[in-house]
């Protein structure tokens, strides 16, 4: 009947494997685009996901504890660091364009490559007795790994750094859901109020630099050498 | 065997018909439908039909350094593009000409449609059709990668190139769609289609501005019945890739043959189908705007990641 | 008990700090609260000699002899700093570089109150933590309590070395977090129905041979660069010369002791786990790659030095390498050499910085090239000092550090790693040379003409005290130190 689906395994794994590749989409499409504000809606979307994914494991693997974490997720990355982000760009004034080092079209390129670098990192994780999730998800969250890393050498403004770190964050959850459903609840707990103070740290000291230097770009803070 | 020749001789005339009928439909739908999202009211959906028979009954002015292939292209790409479209799946499950060509077949003729359309801009000697063949040109030559990894993405699930078959394979399983790699392959198709149909954000089907056209510019010297041929052309074209898009990965309500009740069943699907993606692409049009012509490499870029992703999550899915 | 007590006797003097009204009753609740500290941290040391290990909640809490020795050594120099900054930050009270009179200054002074509290409360939470996953949560708080004390100045260099700070510090632990998922996923088997033994630390050593050992290979790397960050290994150290140059000194002071020491703990832990599932031959190759790379590094640095605090980071970047190089040797010895080397830099270290901050705000300056005026006819205490403290950093007989090195070259030849011992000799001399060359001509210099400078109480005291103790330890060890050490080397030889 209608309910069947919703126990199905199988159905489960389709609906997770299709969350899964939709983040990887959009972290790609991230990398292409060129509005700070899109930016972070993005990563608001991709962090909505994230949890709705947490809540899909929970559900059919019957881990209670993961849908606390899926909770804390969606409270602190969709919508308090989003909302928080969103009023720094709002206070800045910030209207330029992102402009990366590498052009758009090398780095959606090269973003494709660490997605199959990705994979291969994941490949080794693969037991076949496992009773996981398989390694899809694993070699999504590795790919989200390295192409935020790559996103942060190749962004000057220091705001999308910040969320380039935030998406690396995003990575590591998915991570620790598909490889181990997520770690014990307290570090969790822990991870997460860490994400939230970094990233106002990071404003705090985005919206001092902005005010010091007119502008975000990281590239000229260069007066400390040697 | 004769029966069977006889078969597809009949499947092939009415497939031939009904890509005639409806190509000119669709398109006035999408108008029609933008329109109205726009809060306008539009010029009404059988608009295109007055105006292909408003522009066979007219004269023709050609321009004095043109060759042959001014002539010919308006010729070759129409039939080039009803040839393409009596390869692909409509309504049956069987395509009509399907033994004579598969994927590669269509995307190619489609391909050389192009080619003389480019030409033709270039043989007009006026610098809008070169500036059009160009852009065109630059487009495609970005947008067809792309295109091959998804359709080979696809061909690969379904073991074989051929629509017919990759039409069958997607009929069989209810979930296969939700398949990263179908995913990823339906999105970088939805994006070369996009390119390769000349809608925004990459072109704009309605601008004569020497900035925005690219498709218009190649066909700007053309009037009367060659102009008509060339703008039903596109109108198929559009048709044909539509129709691959959606019947490639959401074949519900393709019949097994032309015969019977269930061909006006078939059909009725297919225009239901078109329709949705109609209203996609309307929705599409409508909220972006047209990108700058060195943007679109951009994008292409991005259908090229998604279809190289797709191809390689066959192997790793 | 006694490990609560001293997770929230720091919070408590943040919390009072952060609410008095004026600068001595801050002042005053900071001295208490780290004399309390530091009383407890003794107390800890000797119940851990006693009894092997304290632990607290069901194993959530524990501390052995490695937990204890860096609690000591965190909470001393806490105390030293405590006192120390008193007097310097009186000083730049009185030269107007906390801003206007009033409410401003006063602002300024309760951060740092309250902030270096909070920062020792993170540094004893990451000691005392069994769960691996929370002391990557305390290392992290570590990193965003301290941003702010790096800004302390708000001058524009201010902010450029926080961001370098944060970002570098940022990508480092995220890095080791997923160090730590990974260390999760080789021992999940071994949880069973408890969740929260996966990530304890002292459930993972025990069973350590059961550990997926792929997996381990692949954990090691990430935590040793994403810990290796925040310790100041090549090449991930760029963030350090500018962090240490920018802070206020008792806060550099703190960062280059206190959190190298934590930052190396953690490093520590994860290498007990990856030596007991692999075997001590790939952690070690990599400890003495790394090691090896940042006392390289930092020779030509200090060599060509202009600056004085960013030559004292450098330093700190060449005793990272040690301690890396000294756990990679491993074995009886190198494990000794490490425990010897992290106390004996943390008082030789905490006292250079110290010196180094009585020379800049005198001085106003911390190039070499404007420091002219020969430190020790100016401020004779602070040059004596600065001067001995100098040639015990850099290895000099008879000072300790010298002892531990000496160690340290002896395990590396006991072992067979000759060429790991000729560079650290080499790369050890490029230091010596660099920083005695640039320090010692700025202590010893000509006499120009910057007036004398006057009585310091405070910030003469905590030298002298430190300076005293410096001295002491390179002929004595009190015996329970000595003790506490072996204890602890023990703890990561097995």
């Amino acid at each position: 009947m209608i309910m069947r689906p919703f126990l199905d395994m199988q159905f489960g794994e389709r609906i997770i494997i299709l969350m899964a590749a939709l983040v990887l989409v959009l972290q790609i499409a991230v990398v292409a685009q060129r509005w700070i504000v899109t930016h972070i809606r993005v990563f608001a979307i991709q962090s909505f996901l994230l949890s709705m994914i947490a809540v899909t494991i929970a559900w059919f693997n019957h881990a209670p504890h993961i849908y606390i974490a899926a909770a804390l997720t969606l409270v602190v990355k969709v919508i308090l660091v989003p909302i928080f982000l969103e009023r720094l760009v709002v206070r800045m004034d910030i209207r330029e364009e992102i402009k990366p080092i590498i052009n758009v079209p090398l780095s959606v390129v090269i973003s494709g490559g660490l997605t199959l670098l990705g994979y291969v990192v994941a490949e080794s994780f693969y037991t076949p007795d496992e009773q996981g999730l398989g390694h899809n998800e694993l070699a999504v969250a590795i790919s989200l790994f390295l192409i935020g890393f790559f996103t942060m050498i190749n962004r000057r403004k220091a705001l999308t750094q910040v969320l380039a770190l935030l998406s690396l964050e995003n990575g590591l959850f998915l991570a620790a859901i598909s490889l181990t459903y997520g770690m014990p609840l307290i570090v969790e707990l822990g991870i997460l109020f860490d994400v939230l103070v970094a990233a106002m740290v990071l404003g705090i000291l985005i919206y001092r630099i902005r005010e010091s230097f007119e502008s975000m770009d990281v590239s000229r803070l260069r007066r400390l050498r040697g | 065997m004769t029966e069977s020749i006889m078969t597809r001789i009949v499947e092939s005339a009415a497939q031939f018909f009904l890509l005639l009928a409806l190509a000119p439909l669709i398109t006035g739908a999408i108008r029609t439908l933008k329109a109205r999202l726009q809060t306008r009211r539009g010029p009404g959906i059988f608009q295109p039909y007055r105006d292909l028979f408003k522009l066979f009954r007219k004269g023709m002015v050609i321009p004095e350094t043109a060759s042959w292939i001014f002539a010919a292209t308006p010729w070759i790409v129409f039939f080039s593009t009803i040839l393409a479209g009596l390869m692909i799946p409509m309504v049956a499950a069987d395509a009509p000409l399907g033994l004579f060509g598969d994927a590669l077949a269509v995307i190619y003729l489609l391909g050389l449609g192009r080619f003389f359309l480019a030409l033709s801009g270039l043989d007009t000697g006026s610098s809008f059709g070169g500036l059009g063949s160009s852009r065109e040109m630059t487009i495609s030559a970005l947008a067809e990668p792309a295109m091959m990894l998804a359709i080979f993405t696809v061909a690969i699930g379904a073991g074989s190139t051929g629509l017919t078959q990759i039409a069958g394979a997607a009929i069989g399983q209810t979930w296969r769609f939700l398949a990263p790699a179908q995913m990823f392959a339906f999105a970088a198709l939805a994006l070369v289609l996009i390119a390769e149909t000349g809608r925004i954000p990459v072109d704009n089907p309605a601008t004569h501005l020497e900035l925005t056209m690219i498709h218009e510019a190649m066909i700007l010297e053309y009037s009367g019945p060659y102009l008509a041929l060339v703008e039903w052309a596109a109108s198929i074209k559009q048709l044909v890739l539509m129709t691959l898009l959606i019947n490639c990965f959401w074949p519900i309500g393709l019949q097994p043959t032309w015969f019977g009740f269930g061909a006006l069943i078939g059909i009725g699907w297919l225009i239901a189908k078109l329709l949705l993606l109609s209203c996609a692409i309307v929705l599409l049009e409508t909220v972006n705007a047209k990108m700058r012509l060195f943007r679109v490499p951009e994008l292409l870029a991005v259908a090229f990641t998604l279809g190289s992703l797709a191809l390689v999550s066959t192997f790793l899915f | 008990m006694l490990l609560l007590a001293l997770l929230l006797i720091p919070v408590a003097t943040a919390a009072t700090s952060y609410f008095a009204r004026r600068r001595e009753e801050m002042e005053r609740f900071n001295l208490a609260g780290f004399g309390l500290v530091s009383l407890i941290a003794v107390v800890l040391a000797g119940q851990v000699l006693a009894h092997g290990t304290v632990s607290l909640a069901n194993g959530f809490f524990y501390a052995d002899a490695l937990s204890a020795l860096v609690i000591l050594l965190t909470a001393l120099v806490a105390l030293v700093c405590a006192t120390y900054s008193i007097g310097y930050l009186r000083a730049d009270q009185q030269s107007g570089e906390l801003g206007d009179e009033g409410k401003e200054q006063l602002a300024q002074l309760r951060m740092y109150y309250s902030l270096t509290p909070l920062f020792v409360f993170s540094m004893m939470f990451m000691a005392v933590a069994n769960n691996l996953g929370v002391m990557w949560a305390a290392i992290e708080a570590m990193t965003l309590v301290s941003v702010f004390l790096v800004t302390f100045y708000g001058k524009v260099t201010s902010l450029e070395a926080a961001w370098k700070y944060a970002i570098i510090g940022g990508v480092g632990l995220s890095m080791a977090l997923f160090g730590t998922l990974v260390t999760y996923y080789a021992g999940h088997r071994l949880a069973g129905s408890d969740a929260l033994a996966g990530l304890n630390w002292s459930v993972l050593a025990q069973h350590a041979g059961l550990l997926d050992k792929t997996s381990m290979r692949l954990a090691f790397v990430l935590i040793l660069m994403g810990y290796g960050t925040k310790a100041g290994l090549a090449p991930m150290h760029t963030w350090k010369p500018d962090a240490y140059s920018e802070a206020p000194v008792p806060s550099a002071a703190i960062l280059s002791t206190a959190m190298l020491n934590c930052a190396l703990y953690g490093l520590v832990r994860f290498y007990i786990l990856t030596s007991r599932s692999l075997g001590a031959e790939y952690p070690s190759h990599l400890l003495l790659l790394f090691g090896l790379l940042s006392m390289g590094i930092s020779v030509p640095f200090i060599l060509a030095q202009k600056n004085l605090r960013r030559l004292l980071a450098y330093s700190s970047i060449e005793h990272s390498g040690v301690m890396v190089t000294a756990l990679g040797l491993g074995g009886a010895l190198g494990t000794l050499g490490l425990m010897l080397h992290m106390t004996f830099h943390t008082i030789a270290k905490s006292l250079v910085f110290l010196c180094a901050g009585n020379v800049q705000q005198h001085f106003k300056t911390d190039l070499f090239s404007e420091i002219r005026g020969s430190v020790i006819r100016v401020m004779p205490l602070t040059g004596v000092v600065f001067l001995m403290a100098m040639l015990a950093i850099i290895g000099m007989p008879p000072f300790s550090l010298f002892q531990s090195e000496f160690l340290i070259v002896r395990a590396a030849l006991d072992s067979g790693h000759f060429l790991t011992g000729v560079l650290f000799v080499l790369f050890g001399t490029g230091v010596f040379a660099g920083a005695l060359l640039h320090v010692g001509g700025m202590i010893l210099g000509p006499r120009g003409d910057t007036p004398v400078a006057l009585r310091r109480p405070w910030r003469d005291g905590s030298l002298l005290a430190l300076a005293a103790a410096l001295v002491v330890i390179g002929f004595w060890v009190p015996a329970p130190l000595l003790e506490l050490i072996r204890e602890a080397a023990k703890v990561v030889s097995g």
